[in-house]
Protein backbone atom coordinates (compact mmCIF):
# COMPACT_ATOMS: atom_id res chain seq x y z
CA UNK A 1 0.00 0.00 0.00
CA UNK A 2 1.39 3.52 -0.95
CA UNK A 3 1.98 6.29 0.87
CA UNK A 4 -1.50 8.08 0.15
CA UNK A 5 -3.53 4.59 -0.01
CA UNK A 6 -2.73 4.47 3.49
CA UNK A 7 -3.30 8.61 4.31
CA UNK A 8 -6.81 7.27 2.60
CA UNK A 9 -7.75 4.47 4.48
CA UNK A 10 -6.07 6.24 7.83
CA UNK A 11 -8.65 8.89 7.12
CA UNK A 12 -12.21 7.50 6.77
CA UNK A 13 -11.14 4.16 6.27
CA UNK A 14 -13.65 3.50 3.30
CA UNK A 15 -12.98 2.74 -0.42
CA UNK A 16 -13.53 5.47 -2.73
CA UNK A 17 -16.62 4.24 -4.90
CA UNK A 18 -18.66 7.23 -4.97
CA UNK A 19 -17.08 8.20 -7.71
CA UNK A 20 -19.88 8.43 -10.49
CA UNK A 21 -22.78 9.93 -8.25
CA UNK A 22 -25.69 10.50 -10.55
CA UNK A 23 -28.23 12.47 -8.15
CA UNK A 24 -31.45 11.94 -9.84
CA UNK A 25 -33.86 10.05 -8.58
CA UNK A 26 -33.10 6.64 -9.80
CA UNK A 27 -30.25 6.52 -11.19
CA UNK A 28 -29.25 5.64 -14.85
CA UNK A 29 -28.43 1.97 -15.55
CA UNK A 30 -24.90 1.97 -14.12
CA UNK A 31 -24.70 4.78 -12.14
CA UNK A 32 -25.76 3.94 -8.98
CA UNK A 33 -22.88 1.71 -8.09
CA UNK A 34 -24.13 -1.38 -7.60
CA UNK A 35 -21.77 -2.82 -9.57
CA UNK A 36 -18.60 -1.01 -8.90
CA UNK A 37 -15.66 -3.47 -7.95
CA UNK A 38 -15.10 -2.77 -4.17
CA UNK A 39 -11.81 -2.16 -2.17
CA UNK A 40 -11.74 -3.55 0.96
CA UNK A 41 -13.26 -1.23 3.75
CA UNK A 42 -11.54 -2.01 7.10
CA UNK A 43 -11.27 -0.39 10.56
CA UNK A 44 -9.23 2.21 10.88
CA UNK A 45 -6.49 1.70 13.61
CA UNK A 46 -8.34 2.65 17.09
CA UNK A 47 -12.06 1.69 15.93
CA UNK A 48 -14.03 -1.19 16.97
CA UNK A 49 -14.45 -3.51 14.32
CA UNK A 50 -17.95 -5.01 13.45
CA UNK A 51 -18.11 -9.02 12.66
CA UNK A 52 -19.08 -8.12 9.31
CA UNK A 53 -19.10 -5.07 6.98
CA UNK A 54 -22.22 -3.56 6.29
CA UNK A 55 -23.77 -1.53 2.92
CA UNK A 56 -26.28 1.00 3.40
CA UNK A 57 -28.74 1.54 0.65
CA UNK A 58 -31.47 3.71 -0.23
CA UNK A 59 -34.43 3.31 -2.68
CA UNK A 60 -37.56 5.33 -4.07
CA UNK A 61 -40.39 4.78 -6.28
CA UNK A 62 -43.37 6.35 -7.38
CA UNK A 63 -46.43 4.24 -5.60
CA UNK A 64 -48.34 4.22 -8.69
CA UNK A 65 -45.20 3.03 -11.22
CA UNK A 66 -45.10 -0.85 -11.17
CA UNK A 67 -42.15 -2.56 -10.01
CA UNK A 68 -40.36 -5.34 -12.02
CA UNK A 69 -36.70 -6.33 -11.12
CA UNK A 70 -34.73 -4.78 -13.37
CA UNK A 71 -36.49 -1.19 -12.41
CA UNK A 72 -36.01 -2.11 -8.51
CA UNK A 73 -32.55 -2.54 -9.30
CA UNK A 74 -32.40 0.94 -10.98
CA UNK A 75 -33.93 2.34 -8.41
CA UNK A 76 -31.91 1.21 -5.30
CA UNK A 77 -28.27 2.89 -4.65
CA UNK A 78 -25.70 2.10 -2.52
CA UNK A 79 -24.70 4.82 -0.10
CA UNK A 80 -21.69 3.65 1.75
CA UNK A 81 -20.12 0.49 3.12
CA UNK A 82 -18.65 0.57 7.26
CA UNK A 83 -16.39 -1.68 8.78
CA UNK A 84 -16.43 -0.55 12.32
CA UNK A 85 -19.05 0.88 14.98
CA UNK A 86 -17.19 4.32 14.36
CA UNK A 87 -17.47 3.93 10.47
CA UNK A 88 -21.24 3.25 11.25
CA UNK A 89 -21.93 6.06 13.49
CA UNK A 90 -19.84 8.38 10.85
CA UNK A 91 -22.67 7.55 8.17
CA UNK A 92 -25.52 6.87 10.40
CA UNK A 93 -25.57 10.36 11.79
CA UNK A 94 -25.48 12.03 8.51
CA UNK A 95 -28.75 9.79 7.06
CA UNK A 96 -32.18 11.75 7.73
CA UNK A 97 -34.01 9.55 10.11
CA UNK A 98 -36.54 7.02 8.27
CA UNK A 99 -39.19 9.28 9.84
CA UNK A 100 -38.43 12.42 8.32
CA UNK A 101 -38.09 10.54 4.90
CA UNK A 102 -40.69 12.01 2.07
CA UNK A 103 -42.86 9.81 -0.11
CA UNK A 104 -42.38 5.45 -0.66
CA UNK A 105 -38.83 5.40 0.69
CA UNK A 106 -36.63 2.74 1.95
CA UNK A 107 -33.36 2.29 4.23
CA UNK A 108 -31.59 -1.07 3.60
CA UNK A 109 -28.48 -1.98 6.08
CA UNK A 110 -27.13 -5.21 4.14
CA UNK A 111 -24.17 -7.34 4.87
CA UNK A 112 -21.19 -6.53 2.54
CA UNK A 113 -21.67 -8.42 -0.80
CA UNK A 114 -25.19 -8.90 -0.64
CA UNK A 115 -27.94 -7.19 -2.33
CA UNK A 116 -31.22 -6.54 -0.82
CA UNK A 117 -33.23 -8.13 -3.54
CA UNK A 118 -35.08 -11.54 -3.98
CA UNK A 119 -32.52 -12.50 -6.20
CA UNK A 120 -29.58 -12.10 -4.67
CA UNK A 121 -27.66 -15.84 -4.36
CA UNK A 122 -28.09 -15.08 -0.52
CA UNK A 123 -31.46 -14.37 -0.72
CA UNK A 124 -33.10 -16.81 -2.92
CA UNK A 125 -34.01 -19.62 -0.31
CA UNK A 126 -34.74 -16.77 2.35
CA UNK A 127 -36.67 -14.78 3.85
CA UNK A 128 -38.05 -11.94 6.55
CA UNK A 129 -39.98 -10.92 9.88
CA UNK A 130 -42.06 -7.86 8.80
CA UNK A 131 -43.29 -5.49 11.80
CA UNK A 132 -45.65 -2.63 11.26
CA UNK A 133 -45.30 0.05 12.90
CA UNK A 134 -47.63 3.26 12.89
CA UNK A 135 -46.09 6.88 12.11
CA UNK A 136 -43.72 8.39 14.59
CA UNK A 137 -41.62 5.11 15.55
CA UNK A 138 -39.80 4.12 12.37
CA UNK A 139 -37.12 5.96 13.64
CA UNK A 140 -36.47 4.49 16.63
CA UNK A 141 -37.10 1.05 16.03
CA UNK A 142 -35.01 1.38 13.02
CA UNK A 143 -32.43 2.12 15.23
CA UNK A 144 -32.71 -0.18 17.38
CA UNK A 145 -32.58 -3.26 15.28
CA UNK A 146 -29.58 -1.83 13.24
CA UNK A 147 -27.60 -2.06 16.49
CA UNK A 148 -29.06 -5.60 17.38
CA UNK A 149 -27.94 -6.37 14.18
CA UNK A 150 -24.42 -4.54 13.79
CA UNK A 151 -24.23 -5.81 17.75
CA UNK A 152 -24.82 -9.61 16.65
CA UNK A 153 -27.17 -9.90 18.93
CA UNK A 154 -29.77 -12.59 16.67
CA UNK A 155 -27.04 -15.49 17.36
CA UNK A 156 -28.06 -17.18 14.20
CA UNK A 157 -24.81 -17.83 13.00
CA UNK A 158 -24.74 -16.46 9.63
CA UNK A 159 -28.55 -16.62 9.02
CA UNK A 160 -28.95 -12.56 8.99
CA UNK A 161 -28.61 -10.88 5.67
CA UNK A 162 -30.03 -7.23 6.55
CA UNK A 163 -32.68 -4.99 7.78
CA UNK A 164 -34.69 -2.65 5.83
CA UNK A 165 -37.26 0.07 7.21
CA UNK A 166 -39.78 1.02 4.28
CA UNK A 167 -41.68 4.22 4.93
CA UNK A 168 -45.68 3.91 3.77
CA UNK A 169 -48.49 6.11 3.35
CA UNK A 170 -50.10 5.28 6.29
CA UNK A 171 -47.62 2.75 8.22
CA UNK A 172 -43.92 2.26 8.41
CA UNK A 173 -42.61 -1.30 8.13
CA UNK A 174 -39.31 -2.84 9.68
CA UNK A 175 -38.22 -6.16 7.87
CA UNK A 176 -35.55 -8.24 8.51
CA UNK A 177 -34.13 -10.83 6.12
CA UNK A 178 -32.33 -14.17 6.92
CA UNK A 179 -30.57 -16.99 4.28
CA UNK A 180 -32.94 -19.85 5.14
CA UNK A 181 -36.75 -19.67 5.19
CA UNK A 182 -37.48 -23.12 6.28
CA UNK A 183 -34.74 -22.97 9.41
CA UNK A 184 -37.85 -23.14 11.90
CA UNK A 185 -34.78 -22.32 14.83
CA UNK A 186 -33.41 -19.51 13.14
CA UNK A 187 -36.42 -17.85 12.03
CA UNK A 188 -38.17 -18.22 16.09
CA UNK A 189 -34.87 -17.17 17.15
CA UNK A 190 -35.13 -14.08 15.00
CA UNK A 191 -38.33 -13.61 16.17
CA UNK A 192 -37.58 -13.96 20.17
CA UNK A 193 -34.76 -11.51 19.56
CA UNK A 194 -36.83 -9.07 17.66
CA UNK A 195 -39.31 -9.35 20.68
CA UNK A 196 -36.36 -8.53 23.57
CA UNK A 197 -34.15 -5.80 21.20
CA UNK A 198 -37.18 -3.86 20.46
CA UNK A 199 -39.28 -4.01 23.19
CA UNK A 200 -42.38 -5.51 21.69
CA UNK A 201 -45.66 -5.65 23.61
CA UNK A 202 -46.46 -9.23 24.38
CA UNK A 203 -49.42 -9.00 21.74
CA UNK A 204 -47.43 -7.80 18.43
CA UNK A 205 -48.35 -9.25 15.48
CA UNK A 206 -45.42 -10.52 13.45
CA UNK A 207 -45.04 -11.49 10.04
CA UNK A 208 -43.21 -13.76 7.70
CA UNK A 209 -43.06 -14.22 4.43
CA UNK A 210 -40.12 -16.07 1.70
CA UNK A 211 -38.86 -14.50 -0.92
CA UNK A 212 -39.80 -17.09 -3.37
CA UNK A 213 -43.63 -15.44 -2.23
CA UNK A 214 -42.68 -12.12 -2.67
CA UNK A 215 -41.45 -13.05 -6.04
CA UNK A 216 -44.72 -15.08 -7.04
CA UNK A 217 -47.23 -12.49 -6.00
CA UNK A 218 -44.34 -9.17 -6.87
CA UNK A 219 -44.94 -7.88 -3.48
CA UNK A 220 -43.13 -7.93 -0.13
CA UNK A 221 -45.75 -7.02 2.48
CA UNK A 222 -48.95 -8.63 1.42
CA UNK A 223 -49.73 -12.12 2.03
CA UNK A 224 -47.52 -12.70 4.65
CA UNK A 225 -47.88 -15.71 7.34
CA UNK A 226 -48.88 -14.22 10.21
CA UNK A 227 -47.77 -15.02 13.93
CA UNK A 228 -49.00 -13.43 17.13
CA UNK B 1 -29.28 -6.22 26.96
CA UNK B 2 -28.08 -9.26 28.25
CA UNK B 3 -24.75 -10.45 27.77
CA UNK B 4 -22.91 -13.15 26.71
CA UNK B 5 -20.35 -14.88 28.66
CA UNK B 6 -17.58 -12.96 29.84
CA UNK B 7 -14.57 -15.16 28.94
CA UNK B 8 -12.24 -13.40 26.65
CA UNK B 9 -8.88 -14.11 25.23
CA UNK B 10 -6.04 -11.74 26.67
CA UNK B 11 -5.10 -9.04 24.82
CA UNK B 12 -2.46 -6.05 25.18
CA UNK B 13 -4.95 -2.82 24.84
CA UNK B 14 -8.91 -4.48 24.95
CA UNK B 15 -9.75 -2.46 21.80
CA UNK B 16 -12.75 -4.82 21.23
CA UNK B 17 -14.70 -7.14 23.31
CA UNK B 18 -14.20 -10.94 22.55
CA UNK B 19 -16.61 -13.47 23.47
CA UNK B 20 -15.90 -17.05 23.12
CA UNK B 21 -18.95 -19.22 22.85
CA UNK B 22 -18.08 -23.04 22.64
CA UNK B 23 -21.02 -23.67 25.27
CA UNK B 24 -24.69 -23.82 25.05
CA UNK B 25 -24.61 -22.62 28.39
CA UNK B 26 -23.22 -19.32 28.28
CA UNK B 27 -26.17 -18.40 25.64
CA UNK B 28 -28.17 -15.41 26.66
CA UNK B 29 -31.69 -17.32 28.72
CA UNK B 30 -34.48 -14.70 27.95
CA UNK B 31 -35.02 -15.79 24.86
CA UNK B 32 -35.85 -19.60 23.46
CA UNK B 33 -33.15 -21.79 22.88
CA UNK B 34 -33.00 -25.12 21.42
CA UNK B 35 -33.63 -28.33 23.91
CA UNK B 36 -29.99 -29.79 24.24
CA UNK B 37 -27.97 -26.49 23.13
CA UNK B 38 -27.96 -24.24 20.14
CA UNK B 39 -26.82 -25.53 16.51
CA UNK B 40 -24.69 -21.94 16.40
CA UNK B 41 -22.32 -22.12 19.19
CA UNK B 42 -19.17 -21.09 17.31
CA UNK B 43 -16.18 -23.77 17.62
CA UNK B 44 -13.89 -24.10 20.68
CA UNK B 45 -11.50 -21.16 20.33
CA UNK B 46 -13.82 -19.14 17.87
CA UNK B 47 -14.87 -15.76 18.33
CA UNK B 48 -17.77 -13.79 18.18
CA UNK B 49 -17.75 -10.10 18.07
CA UNK B 50 -20.81 -8.82 20.52
CA UNK B 51 -21.39 -5.31 21.69
CA UNK B 52 -24.75 -4.40 23.11
CA UNK B 53 -26.88 -1.56 22.53
CA UNK B 54 -25.09 0.78 25.12
CA UNK B 55 -21.60 0.21 24.23
CA UNK B 56 -22.77 0.91 20.67
CA UNK B 57 -24.49 4.42 21.84
CA UNK B 58 -21.73 5.41 23.92
CA UNK B 59 -18.72 5.37 20.84
CA UNK B 60 -21.30 7.16 19.39
CA UNK B 61 -19.81 10.45 21.30
CA UNK B 62 -15.86 9.22 20.72
CA UNK B 63 -13.87 11.57 18.58
CA UNK B 64 -13.46 9.19 15.77
CA UNK B 65 -17.39 8.80 14.98
CA UNK B 66 -17.96 12.36 14.73
CA UNK B 67 -15.28 12.90 12.05
CA UNK B 68 -18.15 13.27 9.34
CA UNK B 69 -17.57 10.19 6.29
CA UNK B 70 -15.34 10.91 3.16
CA UNK B 71 -18.00 9.48 0.43
CA UNK B 72 -21.35 10.11 1.41
CA UNK B 73 -23.48 10.30 -1.53
CA UNK B 74 -25.27 13.49 -1.57
CA UNK B 75 -28.60 12.66 -1.80
CA UNK B 76 -31.05 15.74 -1.42
CA UNK B 77 -33.82 14.41 1.61
CA UNK B 78 -31.21 11.48 2.32
CA UNK B 79 -28.24 12.70 3.21
CA UNK B 80 -26.44 15.57 4.65
CA UNK B 81 -23.53 17.18 3.96
CA UNK B 82 -20.32 16.60 6.44
CA UNK B 83 -20.81 20.13 7.22
CA UNK B 84 -24.10 19.95 8.41
CA UNK B 85 -24.24 18.61 12.21
CA UNK B 86 -27.39 16.54 13.35
CA UNK B 87 -28.58 16.70 16.54
CA UNK B 88 -27.53 14.01 18.14
CA UNK B 89 -30.39 11.66 19.47
CA UNK B 90 -29.53 8.83 21.51
CA UNK B 91 -31.73 6.95 23.64
CA UNK B 92 -34.71 9.75 23.68
CA UNK B 93 -36.45 9.83 20.79
CA UNK B 94 -40.10 10.75 22.80
CA UNK B 95 -38.17 14.36 22.20
CA UNK B 96 -37.83 14.38 18.83
CA UNK B 97 -40.33 15.84 16.31
CA UNK B 98 -41.16 13.91 13.16
CA UNK B 99 -41.07 16.09 10.32
CA UNK B 100 -42.99 13.93 8.32
CA UNK B 101 -46.46 16.14 7.96
CA UNK B 102 -48.16 13.98 5.31
CA UNK B 103 -49.58 11.38 7.95
CA UNK B 104 -53.30 12.44 8.54
CA UNK B 105 -53.22 9.36 11.85
CA UNK B 106 -51.10 11.40 13.72
CA UNK B 107 -51.45 8.78 16.02
CA UNK B 108 -48.21 10.18 17.42
CA UNK B 109 -46.82 8.21 21.06
CA UNK B 110 -47.40 10.24 24.57
CA UNK B 111 -44.84 13.54 24.33
CA UNK B 112 -43.29 13.32 21.47
CA UNK B 113 -45.10 16.24 19.94
CA UNK B 114 -46.49 17.89 23.38
CA UNK B 115 -44.35 20.52 23.47
CA UNK B 116 -45.25 22.05 19.99
CA UNK B 117 -49.03 22.35 19.55
CA UNK B 118 -50.03 25.38 19.00
CA UNK B 119 -53.42 26.99 20.57
CA UNK B 120 -55.60 28.40 18.01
Amino acid sequence: MNQFEHLKEEDCGEQDEMKEINDSDGGSVNNNNNNIKRKMVTPAPGEHPLQYNYTFWYSRRTPSRPANTQSYEQNIRQMGTVASVEQFWKFYSHLVRPGDLTGHSDFHLFKEGIKPMWEDEANKNGGKWIIRLRKGLASRFWENIILAMLGEQFMVGEEICGVVVSIRFQEDILSIWNKTAHDQVTTSRIRDTLRRVLNLPPNTIMEYKTHNDSLKDNSSFRNTKITL
Amino acid sequence: MSMSSQKTTSQAIPTTRRVIINDAAHMPHDYSTTPGGTLFSTTPGGTRIIYDRKFLLDCRSSPLARTPPCCLPDIPGVTSPPSVTIKNDKAHPKKTVNNNSISPLADKSAGEDAQFEMDI
